[in-house]
């Protein structure tokens, strides 16, 4: 999706650079000063538009710094030319708000409209988005009429003269000579308006070069040709990248109304309100297409994690989303409460702890993110559980040191852990000796703050709560 | 391009033709009606030359005409695209001439003529070439090529061009 939306953006935009270059908005009867030259502005707002979605003409103003008056004048431009679609509708506030959190769903996912107050005010806003489709067809369309014009100018003989009409407009083709023929005078004249008709001359390379000479003609014929060779190169980036786009699924955003609803549902999917059903999370993921998959590499990694501990170290006591306990089930319902106690507790002593309540801060934050978190951990879930139960048996009948072994076992299910999560074994394994005494008993904790040393010992047990936690977020 | 081909026809024949030579009554009605006609479909309908059958007749209720379903062969006349036609200049004015191949109308347009050749207007508007040695007026014969043809259900009409090697006048009436 991601890709082939990038393919049709490089379309739009070489299409922009090669056809709407020069445009200029202004009428002709206004005189240019080199102020009012706004040549190339076509191009920017269609660059802008690729990064986009629908988008509301005042945002899309406000963000290009361009006055209002003049990028509707463009974006009118721009939907004659099949580029765009655009909507208008009269909307309270509230509505411009659903709008608004479409756009952060799609965005950041952030969701910074309150639904609280409402204004009965009614305002027209007009949106507008890329209508990828059409412009396929209409930039093929139009190279095909440049090639076909320049074709059939250059053998002249085949092309059949038009007639049009200055009063009303009407165009004629030599076909209805017949008809048009008067008995006054020799002239042709419209059918229904009886004006003189005018031979159509929208040729190129006919109104320079004296009529007549044969030498002219030869001229000509080269000019033509130089230009139909000179498009052929000037355009090949072009047609390369229609071929390219030939085969590829065109990127559908539907109607305004449709891509907000979808927006919206999306984000509600995402933000995981604890009833949401698998099958809902699942579908929302599909509908957000802007959730590259890049992102959700990086994410896995933990790498990007890691970059927000600093930032996200002064709320690291927030609750645990609803969305975390949902899967927890029955085996570590019990530790959950005891996790938020002692992450309290740590948090200052262990700056590893704080860290990986940091991880789950920023899993909070990304919403988006969220999605495919919470999939993995239903998958995740099954292997751990099962994985710890074998722990606490085993735990219980063998020795620490065959318990450590079946953890480094690389072919566990651990290997997926984070970047971080190994350093974190490195420092279990070193004073292992406490630790796995204590790692069966872990679910009831009050045998935790019986241990003289509570310092070491909360710590411990508070690493391997966050194991669990951390498992849940991957 | 002249075709010979079968058509088929129902014919009524009033009353009063009954009789001994109701047969020729009907082949000379037949050709009366169809000769010079024009169908979208077959082209003009030069001439009929021959009848292949004549079915049987239907007396029709109330009227007491008779309806005979006749085939018969004919020759039709339809231009194409690409044909070369020589034909008769009917008129000449600034726009182009227009042309006559039998019952065919041809437009040839003032760019489908040769650049050589200019529009002299007057009492006989006509296209000469510079040096005078070339006229096309009224009365003339050219050779041209259609280029594009409009057919309607019962009208051909044709555009033609005589900007191309060997198209052109072929008689010129004030020479000859």
């Amino acid at each position: 999706m991601a890709l082939t939306i990038e393919h049709f953006n490089k379309l739009v935009k070489l299409a922009a650079r090669a056809f709407y270059d020069d445009i200029t908005t202004k009428g002709d009867n206004q005189p240019k000063s080199s102020r009012s030259d706004n040549r190339g502005i076509a191009v920017v707002v269609l660059d802008a538009l690729t990064r986009r979605q629908w988008v509301r003409e005042e945002d899309l103003a406000k963000d290009l710094k361009l006055h209002t008056k003049q990028l509707r004048r463009t974006l009118r431009f721009f939907e004659e030319e099949k580029f765009i679609t655009r909507d208008h509708r009269k909307e309270t506030a509230k509505g411009a708000k659903m709008y608004s959190a479409a756009v952060a769903a799609t965005a950041d996912g952030t969701q910074t409209g309150k639904e609280g107050e409402e204004k009965v005010k009614l305002h027209t806003h007009s949106y507008c988005c890329l209508d990828y489709a059409q412009i396929y067809d209409v930039v093929r369309y139009r190279l095909h009429r440049m090639k076909k014009k320049l074709k059939d100018e250059l053998e002249n003989k085949n092309t059949i003269q038009e007639y049009i009409c200055p009063n009303c407009g009407k165009r004629y083709t030599a076909l209805d000579a017949l008809r048009l023929i008067s008995m006054e005078d020799e002239d042709f004249h419209c059918e229904s308006c009886n004006g003189r008709l005018e031979v159509e001359s929208d040729k190129l390379a006919t109104q320079e070069a004296g009529d007549g000479d044969d030498n002219a003609r030869r001229r000509r014929r080269e000019k033509l040709k130089d230009m139909l060779q000179k498009m052929e190169v000037q355009l090949k980036p072009l047609m390369d990248q229609l071929n390219r786009v030939k085969d590829l699924p065109v990127p559908e955003f539907g109607s305004l109304q449709a891509w907000e609803a979808r927006a919206t549902a999306a984000a509600r999917a995402a933000n995981g309100d604890g009833s949401a059903s698998d099958s809902k999370t699942s579908l929302g993921l599909g509908q957000l297409p802007y959730n590259g998959d890049t992102k959700v590499v990086v994410d896995f990694n933990g790498g990007e994690s890691k970059g927000e501990d600093i930032k996200s170290e002064a709320e690291t006591q927030k609750v645990l989303p609803p969305w975390m306990i949902r899967p927890g089930m029955n085996l570590t319902k019990e530790q959950r409460g005891e996790v938020k106690q002692e992450t309290k507790m740590d948090e200052a002593s262990t700056s590893t702890a704080a860290q990986y309540s940091d991880d789950k801060k920023s899993a909070v934050e990304n919403d988006d993110k969220k999605n495919i978190q919470d999939e993995f951990i239903k998958a995740y879930y099954a292997a751990l559980l099962k994985k710890q139960q074998e722990l606490e048996e085993a735990a219980k009948k063998q020795d620490d040191l065959s318990n450590s072994h079946t953890f480094d076992n690389p072919s566990s299910s651990a290997a997926n852990r984070q970047v971080g999560m190994k350093s974190k074994r490195a420092e279990d394994e070193e004073d292992d000796g406490t630790e796995w005494e204590e790692a069966p008993v872990a679910g009831n904790t009050s045998e935790n703050y019986k241990v003289s040393d509570l310092n070491v010992q909360a710590d411990d047990a508070a690493a391997d709560d966050e194991d669990d936690v951390d498992w849940e977020e991957n | 391009m002249f075709f010979h081909i079968v058509l088929e026809r129902n014919m009524q024949l009033h009353p009063r033709y009954f009789g001994r030579n109701l047969r020729d009554n009907l082949v000379s009605k037949l050709m009366k009606d169809v000769e010079g006609t024009c169908s979208g479909r077959h082209g003009f309908v030069v001439a009929v030359t021959g009848i292949e059958h004549i079915g049987k007749g239907l007396i029709r209720d109330g009227t007491g005409f008779v309806t005979f379903p006749i085939k018969y062969q004919c020759v039709v006349f339809r231009p194409f695209k690409g044909e070369i036609l020589e034909a008769f200049v009917t008129m000449v004015n600034k726009m182009g001439f227009f042309a006559e191949a039998g019952p065919v109308q041809i437009f040839v347009s003032n760019h489908l003529i040769p650049d050589d050749m200019e529009f002299q207007s007057g009492d006989m508007p006509n296209y000469t070439t510079s040096d005078g040695s070339v006229k096309i007026q009224k009365d003339s014969e050219v050779r041209l090529k259609i280029i594009g043809t409009r057919v309607d259900a019962t009208e051909i009409f044709c555009i033609g061009t005589i900007k191309d090697d060997f198209l052109g006048v072929i008689n010129d009436p004030t020479t000859a």
